[in-house]
């Protein structure tokens, strides 16, 4: 089992410069503390316009300085959104190969398209061309990495004859992954053999199903580059000796997540299409919305909020259904003062850790 | 997290009264058209617009939802509301600001049970087969006329409808009453908007300035209303404010 921390770089209101400087900030000495501590990687989202929810718009930029202050630890895109109206695939190779390079071959490399109208709407995306540009994207960028020159005739872009460079340093390209929020993208993964970077809480037993379902596809796969067989969920994490002090800020920090996450526009909701099934981004939700606007949003299965027990049983749960690695979401809105952020890093790291060798 | 800050005792005045709450059977309206249009809204005021119970969403959007309905419990009707798209605790919804419905038994029986604020006017929807148009006049003139062009045939399954939250007087006292009206949606197709006139003045709120289409669809559907189960006070979160309707 590995472990990676899960980076939203959440704001809370009000957006003074030093608010979103403290985020920053504070994330890359999380990012520094992880590293020395042992965590496997540290993954970035991509956002756009979603106010304090996420404020990770340039995640490129955060993961260069990223690489630059840590030694080990491998670096998440998660993920890059593969539309053209926000990132030309030329431009997603060209980055990726620079902070591969940078960080010494440390890249995983995600890719997504996209849940909410608030970003679709804000780069005029048709919500109904999403699928099909993220899969052209996927195909042709382990081309772009592998190929001494590339040339392409596509739906979302065509291009003649040139040299995209630099290369990556992993060869032959850094590891795919693939977002998997609505039902169904473990099977897009499994087909073109990369990963399965699951974003959204899944309960056990949804989570065994996909893991299974995924396992079973990926030896039938048509594979786009070097195939990527893994499979990451993900998870909270507040670890504290104290059962009760565990629960009452862990679940503080979820709880403020929830309602941000529900706060969001998603594109479903607004726009009629075949493209999106789900609400999408992290916290699917049923789609009648149906019930009571006075209820709190459930504690998800095996979730890592507890002492360290706790939380080894819960993760030993996850690997038994065959999950590779879990990436942590350790704060929201900085609703976790940092220090005790950092405490819960420390704990998890000397005490959950070692059981899983 | 941003909350409403309208003053939701101005608000009260043009609030309708519900005498009792559940007082009758779940109105049904079959073989309905039901077509909705979405639009991005300026931002300006969107905090404004709401009472302090719900949040606005991002971008703030207004909806404009028609029912031609050729049978139900008061008679043929039509109804178009005016409504801002927000959240309520975790849930999706939309704040009515007003309704105008052609039929005034349907009127009286929406207006006393599941709290809409209506008023009288008239509501035509042209369907051709390259688009459909709506429009609704009262005694303003033409409040709202929409073109929707370019329709693409879709599955029933994927539009979504966000229940209203509408203020009105209840026997518990001012409240936003939850309506939740169920959709067996049989064909549907979707379009693109193009406002031509929206008067928000008669409709209530002149502060709504539509700047951006997103969608429209067009649905033939079953239209079941059921019993009020939620009512929330206006001035405080969803989370404290709920109240189960038995």
């Amino acid at each position: 089992m590995q472990f990676g921390l899960f980076f939203e770089l959440s704001v809370p209101r009000p957006f003074t410069a030093d608010a979103e400087r403290r985020v920053f900030e504070n994330a890359l000495e999380q990012a520094r503390v992880a590293d020395e501590l042992g965590f496997d990687s540290l993954w970035v989202v991509e956002h756009h316009f979603l106010e304090e929810y996420s404020h990770s718009s340039a995640p490129e930029l955060f993961l260069t300085a990223c690489a630059m202050q840590t030694k080990a630890v491998r670096l998440g895109h998660g993920a890059v959104v593969c539309v053209p109206q926000m990132n030309h695939p030329v431009r997603v190779a060209e980055r990726a190969a620079v902070l591969d390079i940078l960080s010494g071959g440390r890249l995983e490399f995600g890719t997504a398209r996209s849940s909410t109208w608030t970003e679709l709407g804000g780069f005029a995306v048709d919500p109904d061309d999403t699928k099909k540009t993220w899969d052209e994207y996927v195909r042709v960028l382990p081309k772009m990495w592998t190929q001494e020159r590339f040339a392409h005739e596509g739906v979302s872009f065509s291009m003649p004859e040139r040299a995209i460079v630099p290369k990556p340093l992993q060869k032959p390209h850094p590891p795919l992954w693939v977002t998997v929020t609505s039902p169904g993208t473990e099977l897009d993964a499994a087909d073109r053999g990369i990963g399965c970077l699951g974003v959204a809480a899944a309960s056990y037993a949804e989570q065994e199903r996909r893991t299974k379902e995924y396992r079973r596809r990926i030896q039938l796969c048509d594979p786009v580059g070097a195939v990527n067989n893994r499979v990451a969920t993900l998870n909270f994490l507040y670890c504290h000796e104290d059962q009760k002090q565990a629960g009452s800020t862990g679940l503080l920090m979820l709880s403020v997540f929830g309602l941000l996450n529900a706060h969001l526009l998603s594109t479903r909701e607004v726009y009629p299409t075949r493209a999106y099934q789900s609400l999408g981004n992290l916290a699917p939700r049923a789609s009648s919305d149906d019930g009571s606007p006075g209820e709190r949003r459930a504690v998800p299965e095996g979730i890592a909020i507890g002492s360290p027990e706790q939380i080894i049983a819960a993760v030993k749960r996850w690997e038994s259904i065959g999950v590779d690695s879990i990436n942590f979401i350790v704060n929201a809105a900085e609703v976790v003062p940092q220090e005790q952020v950092l405490q819960s890093l420390r704990l998890f790291a000397g005490d959950v850790m070692p059981a899983f060798p | 997290m941003l909350r409403g800050t309208a003053n939701f005792e101005e608000l009260a005045r043009r609030a309708p009264v519900i005498d009792a709450l559940n007082d009758l059977e779940p109105a049904s309206c079959r073989q309905a058209d039901v077509l909705q249009v979405m639009y991005e809204i300026a931002t300006l005021h969107r905090e404004a617009m709401l009472p302090p119970a719900l949040h606005p969403t991002d971008p703030p959007l207004v909806s404009w939802l028609f029912y031609r309905c050729p049978a139900s419990p008061w008679g043929s009707f039509s109804m178009a509301q005016t409504r801002i798209e927000c959240r309520s605790g975790l849930r999706l919804r939309a704040y009515l600001v007003s309704s105008i419905v052609d039929n005034t038994t349907a009127a009286d029986a929406l207006r006393r049970h599941w709290g809409f604020a209506i008023h009288a006017g008239r509501i035509e929807l042209h369907r051709h087969y390259d688009s459909t148009r709506a429009t609704v006049v009262t005694e303003h003139g033409t409040i709202l006329d929409v073109i929707v062009s370019d329709p693409n045939p879709l599955s029933p399954g994927d539009v979504q409808y966000v229940a209203n939250v509408n203020l009105a007087h209840t026997p518990r006292g001012l409240r936003l009453v939850q309506v939740e009206p169920r959709y067996q949606v049989e064909r549907l197709e979707r379009g693109q908007p193009r406002v031509i006139t929206f008067d928000s003045a008669s409709w209530g709120d002149p502060r709504i300035e539509p700047v951006y289409p997103i969608s429209a669809s067009f649905a033939l559907a079953d239209i079941a209303i059921p019993r009020v189960r939620y009512v929330c006070r206006p001035d405080a979160l969803a989370f404290d404010g709920t109240e189960a309707v038995d």
